[in-house]
């Protein structure tokens, strides 16, 4: 029975991810997609009401600055909204403190849906709605939007990066909405609610009554899901009935988040070479597929865990969760089996197995021009991807994308005892399992995965404010990074020889999955040695 | 200054604007609708009726503090605190007690158990669920099946 459920979380995501796949590498190039006139008509009127010419070409910078003004501006709404939700309307609560507020509002901008507060007891249903509902379509939009942008920069010179505005409208409007709108239809039917009202007051078989916290569930836990958030309605996450009632709806969203992080190397594959995709692809897969062996190698007792998932269902969920960065959990982190726990350190480390939407995919290709670099150096020939050379700059960049990780991990983490802050939460003395949930913490911050341990008791200033930096440094940074790099590619000149070091291939895809699993386990394990490994 | 104003804040205020709209206002207003008409069952947080009362939700755990019925795990045992299954094995643990306050024979608690089973099976599509029990049906089950064991219960009050 486990097998089949596993089958048809991997036949089902990537069937669906070759049907997607193919939809977003016509976005990519603006070629024709099904019902290609009525969508062009919306969008022009889109563009018309942004005020924006579809045909403008943007650098990287004014890419990047397009994305982060839209951000920023999003987030100061989002912000508005959570300080005075006790004057908004739909079942006012009080409004959040600065520091809970701020840290929320970069939680959910940078895709990464941390969360120091309980949705069913601290927000309105208009903040849920309106404020979170709206800001998990703007997170992967802007993800998937600097993905595009990045895979032109290799299509030909000078193809252009495309217009973020553009990218930005496009993705929303005939991507994430559509397939968000039915997702959300069919987890109703699966018994997600949706409703208006905040609550209900249902009487007892035994007499007396019991208040039962609702919501516009359904329409939140699509996009949660497919759009790589994580941020869940109720403080329990994918794991309280009301946001995954049975084994079906269990699957199914676990499909969703798969969906769009395996649909771009596919996308990559129709655009730049078959072969090339398919053996990211392949890469990605090798990488889950440990994560899933490691979770898979011990099982979970049922504490922490829900009866209608069982062991498998949960580890499959959360490793795929983790996998994804999307950071949902059906499970408490603390009833998983260290080994699931080292997995999912796995997919948070390298963030490219197969990592967020869009950013998981640009991070692949980053792994892969370090790995062009160092077997470059290894054999003695000049590294080119993509029949270009590739320049000590793209290794500075790359190297920085990747140095970044780490550095936002372990300096905050040492800060947090240092300042004794990580013991006045976990008290002391610190052990192995305590030292984890912190590491824990300021790993998933960096990711922008948002699972965590600690929860509503991080809402304390120091782990509000430092993990609001780290989620901000750990989404912008590398995005900002990575467009530099596509806006030096598009214009630089393609040779027509064979590229010295074939890109694909079953060759490839061995040293590419070796070299990631050995950069990432060389800076890494001394983390994982005092904390998970002792577990 | 002026280029910046006019080609980034002003198209990105634009855009936020409308996406508030689309996706945050009429996206989930569009599913309530759809949801409340069409699905009020699920909709509105699957509610039991039984003898033309709310008894509970299907989805989320309840507390029995009478050994006449099954009992649900406790609320920090679980993921989501609420809970609303046991596993077959603790169901059938907890036959014998019921069976000695009610009086019902252990292998027609058994049957109602097993039943339950079967019906969560078909609503996973048969494999995509571990086996379990869901307790609040199990025991409007009971009440439907015995009411003179359960008359009072069932109009309020222990």
């Amino acid at each position: 029975m486990d097998i089949i459920i596993l089958l048809v979380v991997l036949i089902g995501s990537l069937g669906l991810a070759v049907i997607f796949g193919r939809y977003m590498a016509r976005m990519i190039v603006y070629e024709k997609r099904p019902l290609e006139k009525t969508l062009g008509r919306v969008e022009n009127g889109f563009y018309h009401l942004i005020g924006v010419d579809k045909y403008e070409q943007m650098t990287w910078k004014q890419y990047f600055l397009a994305l982060i003004v839209t951000n920023v501006i999003a987030a100061v709404f989002l912000m508005v909204i959570l300080l005075y939700q006790n004057s908004l309307p739909l079942s006012p609560k009080p409004g959040l403190s600065i520091d809970l507020a701020f840290n929320t509002v970069a939680s959910f901008v940078t895709n990464t849906d941390l969360q120091h507060y309980a949705g069913d007891q601290q927000l309105s249903i208009f903040s849920q709605m309106v404020g979170l509902i709206f800001m998990m379509f703007v997170a992967p939009a802007s993800g998937i939007a600097s993905c595009f942008a990045f895979i032109r920069a290799f299509i030909r010179k000078e193809f252009g990066l495309g217009n973020f505005y553009v990218d930005f409208t496009r993705i929303i409007l005939t991507l994430l909405l559509p397939i968000a709108f039915i997702s959300a239809l069919l987890l109703l039917l699966l018994g997600v609610p949706q409703t208006l009202d905040s609550s209900i007051t249902v009487g007892n078989l035994q007499g007396g009554n019991q208040t039962i916290t609702i919501g516009p569930v359904a329409s939140l836990e699509s996009i949660k899901q497919l759009g790589s958030n994580g941020g869940g309605f109720f403080g329990a996450n994918s794991a309280h009935p009301y946001e995954n009632p049975n084994g079906l709806s269990n699957v199914f969203e676990t499909i969703l988040m798969l969906v769009i992080p395996f649909s771009l190397p596919i996308a990559y594959a129709h655009l730049l070479g078959r072969g090339r995709g398919i053996s990211i692809l392949a890469a990605m897969l090798i990488g889950f597929g440990v994560m899933l062996a490691l979770g898979l190698s011990e099982h979970n007792g049922l504490t922490g865990l829900e009866t209608r998932f069982g062991s498998f269902g949960t580890t499959l969920f959360m490793e795929s969760s983790l996998a994804t960065n999307t950071g949902s959990a059906n499970a408490a982190l603390s009833g998983l089996s260290p080994n699931a726990i080292i997995g999912g350190y796995l997919g948070m480390f390298i963030q490219a197995i197969p990592g967020a939407d869009g950013t998981g995919m640009m991070t692949m290709i980053i792994f892969i021009i370090l790995t062009l670099f160092i077997v470059g150096l290894m054999v003695g020939k000049t590294p080119e991807f993509m029949s270009m050379k590739i320049t000590p700059r793209d290794v500075r960049l790359a190297a920085f994308v990747f140095l970044i990780h780490p550095a936002f991990i372990l300096i905050p983490t040492v800060v947090a005892y240092t300042s004794e802050n990580a013991q006045s939460v976990l008290g002391t003395p610190t052990t192995a399992a305590t030292y984890n949930q912190v590491l824990y913490e300021f790993t998933s911050a960096s990711a922008n995965n948002g699972s965590d341990y600690l929860g509503t008791s991080a809402n304390i200033l120091f782990f509000n404010w430092s993990t609001a930096l780290v989620m901000l440094v750990g989404r912008y940074a590398p995005i900002g990074l990575m467009l530099a790099i596509a806006g030096s590619f598009t214009t630089r000149d393609r040779k027509e020889i064979i590229e010295p070091i074939k890109t694909s291939g079953p060759l490839f895809v061995g040293v590419l999955s070796i070299m990631v699993f050995i950069l990432t386990a060389l800076t890494f394990f001394p983390f994982l040695v005092m904390g998970p490994f002792l577990m | 200054m002026r280029t910046l104003k006019s080609k980034v804040f002003s198209p990105s205020i634009r855009i936020v604007v409308l996406m508030i709209v689309t996706t945050g206002v009429a996206y989930p207003l569009l599913v309530t609708a759809i949801g409340q008409t069409t699905l009020p069952y699920q909709s509105n947080g699957s509610q039991v009726i039984l003898n033309g009362k709310v008894v509970g939700s299907e989805l989320i755990a309840e507390n029995f503090n009478s050994t006449k019925f099954f009992q649900p795990r406790n609320s920090t045992d679980s993921g989501s605190g609420v809970d609303p299954d046991i596993t077959p094995d603790e169901a059938y643990s907890q036959i014998p007690t019921i069976s000695n306050a009610t009086g019902i024979p252990t292998n027609a608690l058994r049957t109602l158990v097993e039943l339950d089973i079967e019906r969560n099976k078909d609503a996973n599509g048969l494999l995509f669920a571990p086996d379990y029990v869901r307790v609040l049906n199990l025991n409007v089950e009971l009440v439907t099946q015995y009411p003179e064991i359960y008359q009072v219960s069932a109009n309020g009050g222990p």
